[in-house]
């Protein structure tokens, strides 16, 4: 959709302005604020950073004004265009209760028409890369979807560059190719232009302007030519991807933690990371509440959090090496392209200088080793990244609790009332995330499937789930879900069956348990072998006890500390099957309890012979969009929400039990 | 039943009747008043704060007085004499919950650069006739003398923070207090990095959050009044410092409202002390 090359006379640049405006949108450009060029509205020509330039280095940023009636020679901006299609605050939803009624409804503003101008190579890279992120699925982000379709980018190509820029190495620039409505360079008498899109053509033929000169259009192709050599190819990417993931256990992640900080400016400076968190605000009853989504960053301690304040990554290392691996390999399993662009800013704009262009030299030498590959290079089970799958915003069931039976001390089962047709679709294994208005919403696996709703087996682990567990007969609850990837039932069809569950990970198996009862003949032997810390820890327990009394599958129970009336065997549950006669090739095996023991049954179940791709375990991460698109339950090249929580041990390879993943 | 007096003498809360109130104290010791009169400033709510809670000692806007017993007890200042030392103890004993409010008794405030001096220098420096003057050495945040349930950073502390901690009490839910680095506000906000782009030293990287990154917004560097962040790497923010300053430079730069928390104070000392100190015992060149 590439019409003819135009000219556009630097005093007639305004006539794009009012074009832009006359297509009712907002027009968004550098401007000069606070001793940088920002992107900011620019209501005309007058506000660009006309006679501007910026001089970057690591851990510094400065303007430098040159006189020249050029507008677009300051490089980047420290923002990016991120905080436009992927705003840093996004209000999600809108909830109220009253009494027992509870109301959860998604908010969705409608998009504004904005306008882009002095979008970079790299910047179009970023919106696009970003935009796979956001729409990888299963339910790509309505909010971010409609930004980005609603914008309308001119691009500028740069006529300069500073020393942190290295876009050539990664492939983005300097020279823009496609992405772009409008695609310009800007040349001392005015702009070279020419449409990208249908869109653009159509403004640039109501512009109505002279064909550019071929000597101007030669004179713009010089300029970014320039720019390329003066950028060089300051970063090998070849084998990159592989050679970080043979450096996991390289000993600069410690050197560099000794320097970062940990204070997030490079992940909110990227114009591709899109990790958030919710923030919760209500009224001081907590009757009515509102959530929003907020910028966060891999960098922070409380990224990595899961209930009982554990943490999966609690130094700085642990944080800084899931950044850089995310960026420049995994990044690659989950969409397909490397996620840096190589503007630069995280190098600008880190507080302490840290280059990522020398970090990555140092940690994934050229001539070091890309392998052994850690785990295998793209998730294979049907839930590889779906590029823009469907886009829709979130939905909240209001279900009603039609009866609680505490479990435990601390543990009780809801019982859940609903006709939704998709959460009464859930799959063993699937989960849902519990909204309480004003509270947190936490992911809660279901531990029942029903034709008239769902069970959710909850552990009051904090305030929240403290609060839904203490909810009685009547009360309401809404439900986001079913999410995740369940047990994949099918693949033990014909197979043994091993359930191993430790405590409160029995609630997620109890699907599996019901399920695989109610087509009993379409597996062979089932062995149950269930841990809990105590006696009093037992799920189930009933129930439990009527399995044990049939006679077509095999229940073996253990705690880890006995009371006086416990009279069955006391250890660690992989000691229920230490002694036991069956074939491990035969089996398939479900797995879930505490990470540690999850890891004890992995090693003793392969150390019977079970295939790793054929046990199948659940992992607890910090899942609080349920869809891949927040981010915090990362493990590796996997979203646990979105990739799992169910896994096989062979899927994960080395990324199960690592430390600090 | 006594009258409730809060702010309008006289006015009856609607709710003071409502059970389970609970009761709620504010008490301060060595500090300004101005972290307590944080919650005079959530005008809007304050009478509907009121109306959940039954405040039962706060000096600053009721006549009304408690020893206790206190559901919540919200602690001000810094701990400096001995007889501050016996009634904190006795407020613990009579607290269910003991929550620190503000840079004083979180880290004991700006009064603690004289944690570094002699005392009878300090007070012959402070106070013409100092005769009457009793102290402690230090000047020491809550924490060091009884335990703490929680605590709300800044100086002052921020409303919206109170605000969310009164929210969370009243409704059973956990308090959004982040304590992540001050930099994720200002990149939210939108603010430019005063550090990168002006060169203006800033302990945003090292400092809680929690103030809105107000001081950046306007120009200047964080200087550190919600203390101490998760992951606090001074040592790395100060060889940054080092580069184009004097280690007695960089000292006083962590020299603020919050110089005696760690990993601050180990910076302190490790360039010298703070300002008015030096370890050749020469003057300060600003004094």
């Amino acid at each position: 959709m590439t019409g003819a090359t135009c000219f556009l006379p630097r005093a007639d640049l305004d006539r794009l302005f009012a074009a832009l405006r006359a297509d009712d949108r907002t027009i968004l450009g550098p401007a000069v604020s606070d001793g940088a060029v920002i992107y900011d509205e620019v209501a005309s020509p007058a506000e660009l950073p006309t006679g501007w330039e910026s001089d970057t280095e690591p851990g510094s940023y400065r303007l430098r004004e040159t006189g020249s009636s050029r507008a677009f020679d300051y490089v980047l901006p420290v923002t990016s265009w991120k905080r436009y299609t992927h705003p840093a605050f996004v209000p999600l939803t809108r909830a109220r209760r009253d009494g027992s009624q509870v109301e959860v409804e998604a908010v969705l503003d409608p998009p504004p028409r904005l306008a882009f101008v002095g979008v970079r190579a790299c910047e179009i890279a970023a919106l696009d890369i970003q935009e796979r992120a956001m729409r990888a699925g299963p339910i790509g982000d309505a909010d971010h979807a409609g930004r980005r379709d609603a914008a309308l980018v001119v691009a500028m190509e740069c006529a300069a560059a500073t020393s942190t820029c290295f876009c050539t190495s990664m492939g983005t620039g300097p020279e823009v190719r496609q992405g772009a409505d409008l695609i310009a360079s800007e040349l001392d008498e005015g702009f070279v232009i020419r449409s990208g899109s249908a869109t653009g053509a159509a403004m640039l033929a109501g512009l109505d302007l002279e064909p550019a000169d071929p000597a101007q259009v030669e004179r713009a192709a010089a300029q970014v030519a320039a720019v390329r050599t003066r950028i060089g190819d300051p970063v090998a990417v070849e084998g990159l991807p592989e050679r970080l993931r043979a450096a996991l256990d390289s000993p600069r992640w410690e050197q560099v933690a000794e320097r970062c900080l940990a204070c997030a400016n490079c992940t909110l400076v990227c114009p591709t990371c899109f990790c958030t968190s919710v923030g919760v605000a209500s009224d001081l009853d907590g009757q009515e509440a509102t959530t929003e989504r907020h910028w966060d960053s891999c960098f922070s301690l409380g990224f990595g959090r899961v209930a009982g304040d554990a943490n999966f990554r609690p130094k700085v290392k642990d944080r800084y090496r899931q950044w850089l691996t995310h960026k420049f390999s995994t990044w690659f399993d989950q969409f397909g392209s490397s996620g840096c662009v190589g503007c630069g800013r995280c190098v600008a704009w880190c507080p302490v200088g840290i280059d990522v262009r020398e970090e990555l030299a140092a940690i994934a030498p050229v001539e070091g080793p890309r392998g052994p590959i850690p785990w295998p290079p793209a998730p294979d089970a049907g839930h590889a990244p779906a590029a823009l799958t469907v886009v829709a915003p979130a939905r909240h069931v209001t279900t009603s609790v039609v009866a609680v039976t505490q479990e435990t001390a601390d543990t009780a089962t809801l019982r859940l009332a609903t006709s939704d047709a998709a959460l009464l679709a859930a799959r063993p294994g699937q989960f849902v995330m519990v909204e309480l208005p004003a509270f947190a919403a936490p992911p809660i696996s279901i531990s029942g499937i029903r034709p008239d709703g769902l069970d959710l087996t909850i552990r009051s682990a904090g305030p929240a789930t403290a609060a839904i567990v203490a909810l009685g007969p009547g009360a309401q609850v809404a439900l986001r879900g079913p999410l995740g990837r369940g047990w994949p039932l099918e693949s033990a069809a014909g197979r043994d069956v091993v359930i191993v569950a430790g405590g409160v990970g029995l609630a997620p198996l109890r699907p599996v348990i019901e399920a695989v009862l109610a087509d009993r003949a379409r597996y062979g032997a089932v062995r149950l072998y269930l841990g809990a810390r105590t006696p009093g820890d037992r799920l189930f327990a009933a129930e439990v006890a009527a399995l044990a009394g049939r006679s077509d599958l095999e229940v073996a129970e253990i705690v880890d500390r006995a009371g006086p009336e416990w009279l069955g065997q006391v250890g660690i549950v992989t000691h229920l099957f230490d002694h036991a006669t069956w074939n491990g090739d035969r089996v398939t095996a479900f797995v879930c309890g505490p990470e540690r023991m999850m890891q004890a049954t992995a090693a003793a179940l392969t150390g019977r012979g079970v295939d790793p791709a054929a046990i199948w375990l659940t992992l607890e991460r910090n899942m609080a969009c349920g869809v891949g698109t927040c981010g915090h339950c990362q493990l590796g090249p996997f979203f646990v929400c979105r990739d799992g929580p169910v896994f096989s041990i062979a899927e994960l390879g080395t990324a199960f039990g690592r430390e600090g993943l | 039943m006594e009258p409730q007096q809060l702010i309008m003498p006289g006015r009856r809360s609607p709710r003071a009747d409502a059970p389970n109130r609970p009761r709620i104290g504010i008490v301060k010791f060595a500090s300004c008043d101005g972290c307590q009169l944080t919650l005079l400033d959530l005008e809007d709510e304050l009478l509907a704060v009121a109306e959940r809670v039954d405040l039962v000692e706060f000096a600053e806007a009721t006549s009304r007085r408690s020893m206790g017993p206190f559901d919540v007890l919200f602690v001000e200042g810094s701990i400096s004499t001995a007889e501050q030392v016996e009634e904190i103890v006795r407020l613990r004993a009579v607290s269910h919950r003991l929550i620190t409010i503000g840079a004083c008794a979180t880290a004991g405030g700006i009064q603690a650069i004289r944690n570094w001096f002699e005392l009878d220098e300090v007070r012959d420096t402070v106070y013409p006739g100092p005769t009457y003057v009793e102290s402690l050495a230090q000047a020491r945040p809550v924490s060091d003398f009884v335990a703490v349930d929680g605590e709300l950073r800044g100086c002052p502390i921020s409303p919206a923070q109170l605000r969310e901690f009164l929210v969370s009490m009243v409704t059973g839910r956990r308090a959004q207090l982040p304590d992540e680095a001050v930099c994720l506000e200002c990149k939210r906000r939108g603010v430019v990095c005063v550090a990168v782009a002006d060169g203006i030293p800033c302990l945003g990287p090292v400092t809680r959050t929690g103030c809105g990154a107000i001081c950046p917004a306007y120009g200047r560097g964080c200087y550190g009044c919600f203390g101490p962040r998760e992951s606090a790497n001074t040592a790395s923010l100060a060889k940054w410092f080092s580069d184009s300053r004097s280690a007695v430079e960089v000292g006083r730069l962590f020299s603020g409202f919050t110089a005696w928390s760690e990993p601050f104070r180990a910076t302190i000392d490790a360039h010298g002390g703070p300002p008015g100190q030096r370890a050749d015992g020469s003057e300060p060149r600003d004094a």
